[in-house]
């Protein structure tokens, strides 16, 4: 096969950009264009439900990469240029102006787009959603003291959201139909002390769906299921998820199931489309790995599948959550473990969980121990088998455990 | 520490454990930022405190295999030279020659290393 001379990549994103970093990084020396939809440079998206919305960062304290790098490293960058149709077979992209790019390679990173709250007056413009730049600008707008904010939905950006709203000032209320979100991925222990946390702060949460949303001409009602009372609010955020965008590749016959199927070196079922980031899932991966860390080894996954070399192995992913001056942190996914063991304080706030499988670590969350899940990672990237009480013992370093413990 | 020409004298030998950092104070440093010591493969790396990405304190990051890694959002920087080593980082931390001298860890800031 012959190296490809000419690389489209499709959305700007953080996968997007990783890739071409990574390209360039391993010495990819021909065309690279970039296609954003979106206008500007592109920038970092975890701010946005921080502090972005806190008033606290404008947009050139959130690009991924400043102006001058896309000059630097050849990546042409086409903003306000969706892009219609990918054609594999022809070799090219067509855009929204029926024009044709010819490309040999296409990376498709055109990630999410959020859900709309699948209920009658769901779709309602005046339900905010969160996920680019123009919606944070919007919702911020909204989040001013004393106004009445319902969040729907208590998951990462839920949450996050609502401790803004809080930390503005605004009268917030949480949404959720569990009692207790998150509890699979960081485990009961700490998805429950994360959830309280709201209710400590002020917010009022409540157990219960949505039934419908209802505006008025002041004000909008949210109806709850099995639940005694209606939320008035002035604003409605809806955090429910993303829905990965796998329009462009659907058209294009490419494999889709619960996102675009991607192999190693993220090959799709063309072996002239590559996909990356939040539209992706591995295939044998039941979830789509939405975070900021697997979009970014997406795109060097990607470089390297372009190039024909073979990827590193990837390590359990990871992600973190900042809310009421709390960080989470998370790798693996709890609910892959057989047991767990705590370390830390369970009054104190600052906590680690670890879960085991056997005798090795398989996945951790903590709150504001960030050591911990540096050393985490480490474990269970390298498979090194623990002793539990050691694990336990906050007179043990973990970085001795590191250390000394076998790895197989 | 004890400040004169030849540096700044910011510990003993064996005060900093491999694999751990000291953090010097920027009333100290004189330098803006503070600065962090990073001992890692019996050798000692300077380089400025706060991390260019974010507000974080580069001597509370992980130190392994040259490289230092934020405690925020996991962004690495080589100890050698703080050239970023991936995302979210894009701007290289400053660099300050260390140097080991009657078993003493001595900073220059400002002087950068000679690698």
């Amino acid at each position: 096969m012959t190296a490809p001379r000419r690389v489209a990549v499709v959305g700007a994103g953080l996968a997007a950009v990783s890739t071409c970093d990574a390209l360039r990084a391993q010495g990819y020396d021909g065309e690279l264009v970039v296609y954003s939809g979106e206008r500007g440079l592109p920038y970092d998206r975890p701010p946005l439900s921080k502090d972005v919305l806190l008033g606290k960062a404008r947009r050139d304290d959130v690009l991924l990469r400043p102006e001058q790098w896309y000059d630097e490293q050849r990546v042409d960058l086409r903003d306000g240029a969706p892009v219609r149709a990918v054609r594999p077979y022809e070799g090219g992209i067509e855009l929204g102006d029926g024009s044709v790019a010819v490309a040999d390679r296409v990376v498709l990173a055109t990630g999410g787009t959020p859900r709309a709250l699948p209920v009658p007056g769901g779709d309602d413009p005046a339900v905010h959603l969160l996920r680019t730049w123009e919606d944070a600008e919007r919702l911020r707008e909204r989040l001013l003291p004393g106004a009445r904010v319902a969040v729907l939905g208590a998951g990462l950006i839920g949450a996050e959201t609502a401790a803004v709203a809080c930390a503005l000032g605004c009268r917030v209320t949480l949404v959720d139909p569990v009692p207790v979100p998150l509890a699979a991925v960081v485990g009961d222990d700490i998805a429950r002390a994360l959830h309280l946390q709201h209710t400590a702060e002020g917010i009022e949460v409540i157990t219960a769906g949505v039934e419908r949303v209802e505006r008025r001409s002041a004000e909008i009602l949210v109806h709850l299921a099995g639940y005694d009372g209606v939320v008035a609010a002035d604003t409605v955020v809806a955090g429910i998820g993303i829905r990965p965008a796998t329009e462009l590749a659907e058209d294009a016959g490419v494999r889709v199931d619960n996102g675009i199927v991607v192999q190693a070196g993220q090959r799709t079922s063309h072996p002239n489309v590559l996909a990356v980031g939040d539209v992706a899932r591995r295939d044998g991966h039941r979830v789509r790995h939405e975070h900021w860390e697997a979009a970014q080894r997406d795109g060097q996954a990607a470089a390297l599948g372009i190039l024909g070399r073979p990827e590193p192995d990837a390590g359990a992913p990871w992600f973190w959550s900042d809310r009421h001056g709390s960080r989470l942190e998370a790798v693996g996914t709890m609910a892959d473990a057989e047991r767990t063991v705590r370390r830390g304080a369970p009054d104190g706030g600052a906590l680690t969980v670890f879960g085991l499988c056997g005798d090795r670590v398989v996945a951790a969350a903590a709150v504001d121990r960030a050591r911990d899940v540096k050393v985490a990672r480490r474990l269970v990237d390298r498979r090194v088998v623990v002793d539990a009480e050691r694990l336990a013992d906050e007179s043990v370093d973990l970085r001795v455990l590191l250390r000394s413990g076998g790895a197989t | 520490m004890s400040i004169n020409g030849t540096g700044i004298r910011v510990a003993a030998v064996g005060d900093i454990d491999e694999g751990e950092a000291l953090k010097v104070p920027a009333d100290t440093t004189g330098h803006g930022d503070a600065i962090a010591v990073f001992h890692d493969g019996g050798a000692y790396y300077a380089l400025d405190d706060t991390c260019s990405h974010g507000q974080a304190s580069l001597s509370e990051g992980w130190i392994e295999d040259g490289e230092v890694e934020c405690p925020l959002h996991s962004a690495r920087f080589c100890l050698k030279s703080g050239e970023p080593q991936c995302m979210p980082a894009t701007l290289p931390q400053r660099t300050h020659r260390v140097d080991v001298r009657d078993g003493a860890i001595w900073l220059h800031p400002g002087k950068e290393s000679t690698g």
